[in-house]
């Protein structure tokens, strides 16, 4: 499950996104692991994510913080989102103090995630994994302005229909470009829809659509 | 994914949210006059449930039939909140590098390599799954046992799936495993093969424990390869209990 891997973007849009992962491991301290998720939860909420969720009960846009952490069982894999680095820094010094016990990963910039590790006191990176990028039939890939916020949701569940949906919303003023951020954010439950970003992306890309029929 | 016919009233309102494109057609409806409904493309769709969780209907018209064998694999694989049974985890892959700090699945000397096709949002019939697991499978890959594809192979040795799959489609599925960092290069060059001969889409990953001193083993076999990375990448900070001992001849 490499979900918040294949974000795609330029530097200057993904060094200030950070998808935060807390997860038991099967078999070793996943049995009596909630209580563990609902502390990691709870001190990642005090860092101030632009969205928290497990993707089975949804996120903080679709539901409410309490009902996330009481749906926490057992085996619980939760995402929280950030958009910038203090707040990460932040967060890995009160973890330093305040160890869950889960594994805690951190999906980002590769030397802006180091460079947060080392400020946190925490030395280096345990275990890394790369994305190489998309392979194959890359023709019937989108635009790179779609697949940036596409790409936002791991598992695939945000439409390129949907995102020239909203652009056309956007532009009829039928939606809010802060709407049609929390929209991707209801239909990625799990938590990764980094709502700053998107609210970025849509920006950039308004002037760029040009919608075909008015009404 | 199917559609009620007797309620369906074509507003469309589903179509934007399928992430498999545009799979829908109109047809009239034979007994209620003027009526026009939708129809999904049954093979297309891979049952991700989006368009049902969205909650757009007007009409409550969506709704996901239980399915029999081979057809549920598609909502397996596809859909994030059905959770496999032998990996125990919700979505379609294991729990990987994520918990490599307290289980040592990926030690010093050892490549994860993990190939997920149909993403983003083309998806993938089994048949270009079982291409790359075959491509694979001679080059020293160790598929992950708990993976939900490797539970649809016939034969781990030849990466050959169960002939009834291949025509099943999913959102994306993905091959996990790991190989020793000497075989990585035969590996990422199988991987680059594979790339010409599918229908689909696939993003690969490489997985490799960092070094006390920081250094990233597979950092150097990609630039020696020329291969390209990107700059944002998933870290695992080391922070589970109780921790793997990576090193034991160390102590």
């Amino acid at each position: 499950m490499t979900h918040s891997l294949h974000r795609r973007g330029n530097r200057e849009s993904l060094e200030n996104d950070f998808i935060v992962l807390g997860c038991p491991a099967t078999g070793v301290n996943k049995v009596g692991s909630a209580p563990k998720t609902r502390m990691f939860l709870s001190i990642c909420h005090k860092h101030g994510p632009v969205n928290l969720g497990d993707m089975k009960t949804g996120n903080i846009h679709t539901t409410t913080m309490d009902n996330i952490l009481e749906k926490c069982t057992d085996g619980t894999i939760v995402q929280v989102t950030y958009d910038n680095k203090d707040k990460i820094v932040s967060l890995l010094k009160d973890f330093k103090e305040n160890r869950p016990g889960i594994s805690i990963i951190i999906s980002g910039v590769t030397d802006v995630v180091q460079e947060c590790m080392h400020e946190a006191g925490l030395g280096t990176i345990h275990s890394l994994e790369y994305s190489l990028g998309t392979w194959g039939n890359t023709e019937r890939l989108p635009q790179f302005e779609i697949l940036e916020l596409t790409t936002m949701c791991g598992h695939a569940m945000i439409a390129e229909n949907l995102i020239d949906k909203l652009l056309r919303d956007i532009k009829r003023g039928r939606r809010t470009i802060d709407e049609a951020a929390k929209e991707l954010a209801k239909c990625c439950s799990c938590g990764n829809i980094n709502l700053t970003r998107a609210n970025e992306l849509f920006g950039k890309l308004l002037p760029k659509y040009m919608v075909r029929h008015l009404y | 994914m199917k559609v009620d016919q007797d309620k369906c009233i074509a507003c469309k309102r589903c179509i934007p949210y399928c992430p498999m494109g545009t799979i829908q057609s109109f047809h009239r409806h034979e007994t209620i006059p003027g009526r026009v409904f939708i129809q999904i493309d049954q093979d297309a769709c891979t049952d991700c449930g989006m368009c049902y969780r969205a909650d757009i209907c007007p009409v409550s018209a969506l709704y996901q039939p239980e399915e029999a064998w081979p057809r549920e694999v598609r909502g397996i694989l596809s859909n994030p909140l059905i959770e496999f049974a032998g990996s125990q985890v919700p979505g379609r892959g294991t729990e990987e590098m994520k918990t490599t700090d307290v289980k040592g699945t990926f030690l010093p000397g050892e490549a994860g390599v993990g190939v997920e096709l149909g993403r983003p949002g083309i998806g993938a019939y089994f048949r270009d799954v079982e291409k790359v697991a075959m491509a694979l499978a001679p080059l020293g890959y160790n598929f992950a046992e708990e993976n939900p594809v490797t539970h649809f192979m016939e034969n781990k040795q030849t990466g050959k799936l169960r002939p009834d799959v291949l025509g099943e489609k999913a959102t994306s599925a993905i091959i996990e495993g790991k190989c020793k960092l000497e075989e990585l290069p035969a590996v990422i060059k199988a991987l680059q093969k594979a790339a010409q001969e599918v229908e689909t889409v696939f993003t690969v990953e490489v997985i490799s424990k960092v070094t006390p001193d920081g250094q990233v083993p597979t950092k150097e076999v990609l630039e020696d390869l020329g291969v390209w990375y990107s700059i944002n990448s998933k870290n695992n900070m080391g922070l589970g209990e109780p921790s793997f001992n990576f090193y034991p001849e160390a102590q």
